[in-house]
């Protein structure tokens, strides 16, 4: 094959330094970082699938975070079972239900399906906080920690591999959409449906599916997330602040990129991890201002750089060969 | 090839389409003229499976694809182009080309290679790699073309191809329409252009609000009376046409 390009090589990089990360500090703080900028980076990535590659701009995707989150902390706590059995069946009930959301809200575009999306997780969230009985209501459920990769109870250092192999995973399957033939379709589903019917593609069929998808790797991250924070409650786990981070990491970083929502959690979460412990121990009267600051970032992204981190680099690479062509 | 039996569109209480019948033998090039609203691109949507009539059928080589989604017809080999164009336009036009390829050819680098035959019989050669909402309209016409012939259609629907072409770009057009039926291609052909259609069609269908008024070959098309009278007028000259 002809050379790697240089988003290739970028995501190589990135993913290389992430592995080389545990063998140089073992700090937690830090590694709790790394860990956390991947694991955002796979969520984006997976909500990238549907809302970048196939053009379904969800702002309900915590709906299928918080169903692996819950299906694996329930699975252990209150069945005292693998929690990747719970990823399981996880990944299955969000089939199921991004099956039927996909199904539901076909016909509708934009910002109706937009909005369709982001009633669906508010409805799980209701459903997650009264169904006091099976998930203990707005209490939430704290996760048992039982040392072992089966229980999944692990260290740091482990985590980090483990979700390093998530985001790489995550990152290898939008390669594979952006060079298959299904990939391809998708793009044109994206780009212009009626017109992707006339070429004989089932533009529905093919919308549901990136759906189904995007939400299976929700899931399962969401599972994974559970796990390894501890504890899982409604309000956190189903609210659209989640699903406007996982579109707001992909959008920044490169929509319809493969690294657009790996540079985008790069970004977005060192800075909120960086501001939020500069400046949550200086005052009291100061922990808002990360909010703030993270605000003026996004506004001057969204203002100067609409194609996202991505098209910023794509812009400066054409600028630099045509210098010295 | 196609056959319409008495097709009626009605939108609310406006008959788009009213009772219309046709029959479109293989390897025909045949013309719909009517004026603005006379239900032409209407009866394409029917066709093509965009809408579904309310009365009628429509057989495709003799199966009856009345109300089969579009992406269905269009894998039994009758596809359309858009008379507004509805290019892929974040794609380069060799993406635009291959996605129609690969409705035929799973594999991408066959739909790759067939995509380049294509764009060079449609003399989009040079822009292979142009993103396709940059193109001039001219070239955005002829990608409608393109990608629809990637998807190897028997039968294909052309939406004012030539519309808003200068006359260079309209010579081209016309000669890009008759390479199309000259590989065999079955057309159907919306066009207001009369110059062009007059010497293009081997057979023309007039639609006046949404019922078919006539139909001949060229040279009884622009005599007979009721066309002139609805929409050629009376300065028509075929000789000068």
């Amino acid at each position: 094959m002809s050379r790697l390009a240089p988003d290739r090589w970028a995501a190589v990089a990135m993913f290389a330094v992430a592995a080389l990360t545990p063998l140089v500090v073992r700090d937690a703080f830090l590694l709790d970082s790394v860990i956390l900028i991947l694991l955002w980076g796979a969520l984006s990535a997976a909500w990238n699938v549907a809302g970048g590659y196939a053009g379904q701009v969800s702002l309900g995707h915590a709906a299928f975070f918080g169903i692996g989150a819950y299906a694996a902390a329930l699975m252990s706590a209150r069945y005292a079972q693998s929690p990747w059995l719970g990823l399981a069946v996880g990944v299955a009930l969000s089939v199921v239900a991004g099956a039927l959301i996909g199904y539901l809200s076909n016909r509708l575009k934009g910002p109706y399906f937009a909005l369709s999306t982001i009633a669906f997780a508010e409805v799980l969230k209701i459903v997650a906080s009264r169904w006091r009985g099976f998930t203990s209501g707005s209490e939430g459920v704290p996760v048992p920690y039982r040392p072992g990769f089966w229980t999944l109870g692990l260290g740091h250092v482990a985590w980090l591999y483990l979700i390093l192999v998530v985001a790489v995973g995550c990152y290898a399957l939008q390669v594979y959409l952006e060079r298959s033939r299904v990939g391809y379709q998708l793009a044109g589903v994206r780009e212009d449906e009626d017109a992707a019917e006339a070429l004989g593609i089932a533009t529905r069929r093919r919308k549901v599916q990136a759906i189904v998808l995007s939400a299976a790797m929700t899931s399962a991250c969401g599972s994974l997330w559970a796990q390894y924070v501890g504890f899982v409650d409604p309000s956190h786990v189903f609210s659209i602040d989640l699903s406007v981070r996982f579109a707001l990491n992909s959008i920044i970083g490169g929509i319809g990129t493969a690294l657009g929502p790996f540079l985008g959690s790069l970004l977005i979460t060192s800075l909120e991890t960086y501001l939020r412990a500069t400046f949550s121990g200086v005052e009291a009267s100061f922990t808002g201002i990360y909010l703030i600051i993270y605000g003026v970032v996004l506004i001057l992204i969204v203002r100067f750089a609409p194609d996202g981190l991505t098209g910023i680099a794509g812009r400066f690479w054409a600028w630099r060969a045509r210098a010295h062509a | 090839m196609l056959t319409l039996e008495a097709v009626t569109k009605r939108f609310g209480g406006l008959t788009a389409v009213r009772a219309v019948s046709l029959e479109v033998r293989a390897g025909d090039l045949l013309g719909i003229i009517g004026p603005n609203g006379a239900g032409k691109t209407t009866l394409f949507n029917v066709i093509a499976g965009y809408y579904r009539p309310e009365e009628g059928r429509v057989r495709f080589e003799g199966r009856d694809v009345t109300g089969l989604p579009p992406h269905a017809i269009a894998r039994l080999g009758l596809t359309r182009t858009f008379q507004i164009v509805k290019p892929f336009g974040n794609l380069s036009v060799a993406d635009n080309v291959m996605i129609g390829a690969l409705t035929r050819l799973p594999r991408v680098a066959h739909a790759r290679a067939e995509a380049e035959r294509v764009i060079d019989l449609c003399g989009l050669g040079p822009h292979r790699y142009a993103r396709a909402r940059a193109l001039p309209i001219a070239l955005r016409k002829r990608l409608e073309v393109a990608r629809a012939l990637a998807t190897r259609p028997r039968l294909l629907l052309l939406d004012e191809v030539m519309a808003g072409l200068n006359p260079t770009e309209l010579v081209g057009i016309v000669d890009l329409v008759r390479r199309v039926h000259a590989e065999g291609v079955t057309l159907i052909v919306i066009e207001h252009v009369m110059a062009a259609m007059m010497r293009l069609a081997q057979r023309i269908v007039m639609l006046h609000h949404g019922e078919k008024i006539a139909e001949g070959t060229p040279q009884e098309i622009a005599h007979d009376r009721r066309v002139i009278d609805a929409y050629l007028g009376d300065e028509f000259n075929l000789a000068e046409a």
